[in-house]
């Protein structure tokens, strides 16, 4: 008797400490996940109170709303404050609640972060989002976006904004562009006026004043294809004119093929490009920054970049020999045999704001209060002065005016001459094409730098990855 | 009491617990994982059961052997390379009298960085225009080489900078075990008229066996799991040249959202991985029979 005594004793203790451990990481996940119901839970009961007569509480129950962010570095600076001001408005309107903002890199966060946290199903609360078929509509269609249609609705904003197109699935809305872009070439005033180059108008032009400045041992065109999107951005420029505006569009309903002469046509030419020596020596450990870099140390004659670079030339803490007042701007010239409208210009609304589905009312109202703030119009007046950033949103008369007036910034000015000349705009394909086809042409196009793949391999390639998408 | 503890029983309740916490920690993390290899999970839609099409892609994934290959160019290296230095700079240190534990400090530093400051450190190092060694380089008159974005030399130049990084720790493990040989065998050969070079490879090699066995595993270990440094310098590029099996299940899983693929991809590491651990276990496994003195 005694034995077993002394038995269940043993095997007491040993349980009693398993137990405890066990009661210690239970106690862990179970506060963890406290915290997600009190959330929930907890700002329910606080609704209710302030649904009801106390609704003017003189403090509010303090609550936070993570707000993710892809504005860090000098190069945002501008773009930073505009969205500190909104912050700071949202939360002076909304008692109790406090943004948390939490600044990550922009690729870190559009291609790694984010979908990571998409998959496991705890995204920030508002966060930095990318339209198209590989980011807003993918989150989107499965149900990770909040709705925002009923939102637009209440703040009188359903019509205002030019393009939607990238944040629309099914009708409904699912993200907010914050601004406008469009691609093409940054050119150097001072060494076009060294070495006798005018600004290109034809391709001919173009490729000539790429001899010029090469045999001047200038880099002619600045490049950073470390991160492939960077020369993703020239490739769908130059796809745009050899096929035409149509295809970009084409590849996902199969109108358009990847492996077509006109595309391939657009990816010889690149390499042919390459081969000549037109862009950064060693371009494929050239990260974006550097290539910025280069571009404004006066290294490179011209550099094929996004309007939004233009803020950066009129950063005091940027520019080193030269300022936005040497920086010219011109669209992609028309290439001989190209296909559809030669004028047109690249024009993306893909970058702006999404929410969470996952939203207690309180969030709810956080999150109104950012897009009201956020989205007006003298935010996206400031967005362009300030920061080169195009409006996404129509702009009411007296807005228009006041950018009439105010718009000094002489790179903006060419961008925006530019984009009314053209004929039509066209989107980048990255938001169009499925987010699988991305990723490939992103091999691809480091592929044909390094010279593994020859332009039709690469249009094999992607026309393969296209199809297989389709069929899914 | 006596009796319960013959009773077998006993023991088993004993190891219960620990066992509950192995399965749930171990073995329960790992099945999910097989499980989910052979499923299209992506982390947003629904998953689907696919057999083993994953695998099948996997095998005609050309990006993934490329992947292997390097890897096994990393094992090869810190094999084939990296041992025979770390037991040539052990001996030489080893035979220094005035600031031995100099040394010994000076070249274990690189191990106590982090990976991403040696990442970036090198990087510097490597850089095209500015960078210390296409400098010196320069000054032969070698054309400038673009080291980090150049398919041929990016792998060198990584497995370089993960040499050094790592060299120091095992130079001072080597270190202490030549150290710790009795010094009488030493003498005896140089009164025999032993040089320096014969002591060392026929006494000090011979007797240190063991630790070098070690080594070779770690080394084997190390370049096995080598992901960091990759990240840091090159992210795999330029076009997958530096690109490790750690580092492309990461992008493919991660980066491209193919949950599913990447669990299947680490299935096949794994299985590469005991495939190598048996390959060391037939050679130089053998090696660590104890040395008596």
């Amino acid at each position: 008797m005694k034995k077993y005594g002394l038995l269940l004793l043993v095997l007491m203790v040993s349980l009693t400490t398993v137990l405890a451990g066990c009661g210690g990481n239970n106690a862990g996940q179970g506060s963890s996940a406290n915290t997600g119901a009190n959330e929930a839970g907890g700002s329910n009961e606080v609704n209710a109170g302030s649904s009801g007569e106390e609704a003017v509480v003189e403090d509010a129950e303090p609550f936070t709303v993570s707000l993710r962010h892809i504005q860090i570095g000098d190069a945002k600076k501008y773009r930073k404050a505009i969205l500190d001001d909104a912050v700071a408005k949202a939360e002076a309107e909304v008692p109790g609640l406090t943004f948390e903002l939490d600044g990550v890199e922009d690729e870190v966060n559009r291609f790694t972060k984010l979908p990571a946290e998409m998959a496991a199903g705890n995204p920030p609360k508002i966060f930095d989002l990318f339209g198209g078929e590989g980011d807003a509509l993918k989150y989107a269609n499965a149900g990770r976006l909040l709705d925002l249609t009923p939102i637009l609705e209440e703040l009188g904003l359903a019509d205002k904004f030019l393009n939607m197109g990238q944040f629309t699935l099914d009708g409904k809305a699912y993200g907010l562009p914050i601004g406008g872009s469009t691609e093409g070439f940054f050119y150097n005033k001072q060494l076009f006026a060294q070495y006798n180059i005018e600004v290109p108008t034809t391709l001919e032009e173009l490729e000539q004043a790429a001899e010029t400045l090469k045999s001047n041992e200038v880099t002619p065109m600045a490049m950073g294809s470390q991160a492939a999107w960077v020369p993703l951005m020239l490739a769908n420029t130059l796809i745009g004119r050899y096929a035409g505006p149509e295809s970009i569009y084409g590849f996902r309903d199969g109108s358009a093929a990847w492996n077509s002469p006109e595309v391939v046509a657009a990816f010889a030419k690149y390499k042919e490009w390459v081969d000549n020596g037109y862009f950064t020596k060693g371009e494929l450990g050239v990260t974006y920054d550097a290539m910025l870099n280069e571009f404004l140390g006066g290294k490179a004659g011209m550099m094929f970049d996004g309007s939004w670079r233009a803020s950066a030339f009129a950063n005091p803490d940027l520019v080193k020999e030269i300022t936005s007042e040497d920086v010219g701007y011109f669209a992609m010239p028309a290439v001989p045999d190209g296909k559809g409208d030669q004028t047109a210009v690249n024009g993306n609304y893909s970058n702006g704001y999404g929410f969470s589905s996952n939203l207690n009312e309180q969030e709810l109202e956080a999150v109104k209060a950012f897009i009201k703030h956020l989205y007006k119009d003298d935010m996206q007046v400031r967005g362009l002065l300030e920061d080169a950033l195009l409006p996404s949103m129509k702009l009411t008369d007296a807005a228009a005016s006041e950018i009439e007036a105010n718009l000094e910034d002489p790179v903006v000015k060419q961008i925006m001459g530019t984009m009314n000349e053209a004929g039509e705009a066209f989107s980048h394909f990255d938001s169009v094409v499925q987010s699988d086809v991305y990723s490939e042409t992103e091999q691809q196009i480091q592929r044909l730098i390094a010279g593994e793949s020859s332009p039709q391999e690469v249009g094999d390639a992607l026309q393969q990855a296209q199809e297989a998408a389709n069929a899914n | 009491m006596r009796s319960s503890l013959r009773n077998p029983y006993i023991y088993i309740l004993f190891v219960v617990p620990t066992l509950g916490l192995y399965a749930l920690f171990f073995f329960y993390p790992m099945l999910t994982s097989v499980g989910y290899g052979f499923t299209d999970w992506n982390g947003l839609e629904e998953t689907n059961f696919i057999g083993f099409a994953n695998f099948q892609q996997a095998f005609a994934d050309s990006d993934f052997w490329n992947a292997v290959r390097n890897n096994m160019v990393f094992i090869l290296f810190s094999v084939g390379v990296q041992v025979p230095l770390i037991v040539f700079f052990a001996i030489l240190i080893s035979q220094v009298r005035r600031f031995q534990s100099f040394y010994k400090t000076t070249v274990f530093v690189p191990s106590i960085l982090s990976t991403a400051v040696i990442g970036i450190l090198w990087g510097f190092m490597y850089d095209p225009e500015v960078g210390i060694i296409n400098q010196f380089l320069g000054l032969f008159g070698v054309e400038t080489i673009y080291w980090l974005a150049d398919s041929n030399w990016a792998l060198p130049a990584v497995l370089v900078t993960n040499a050094w990084q790592w060299m120091g720790f095992y130079i001072v493990l080597v270190l202490a075990a030549i150290l710790s040989l009795p010094k009488e065998i030493n003498e005896a050969a140089s009164i025999d008229g032993a040089g320096g070079f014969r002591r060392a490879w026929y006494i000090t090699v011979p007797l240190i066996k063991p630790i070098i066995s070690v080594i070779v595993m770690l080394s084997i270990a190390g370049a096995m799991r080598v992901v960091d440094i990759v990240l840091v310098m090159t992210k795999g590029g330029p076009v997958g040249a530096t690109d490790v099996m750690a580092s492309y299940m990461v992008n493919r899983a991660i980066r491209y959202g193919d949950y599913g693929y990447g669990t299947a991809l680490s299935i096949m590491i794994f299985a590469i991985a005991l495939i190598l651990t048996a390959l060391y276990q037939l050679t130089f496994g053998k090696m660590r029979e104890r040395v008596e003195f």
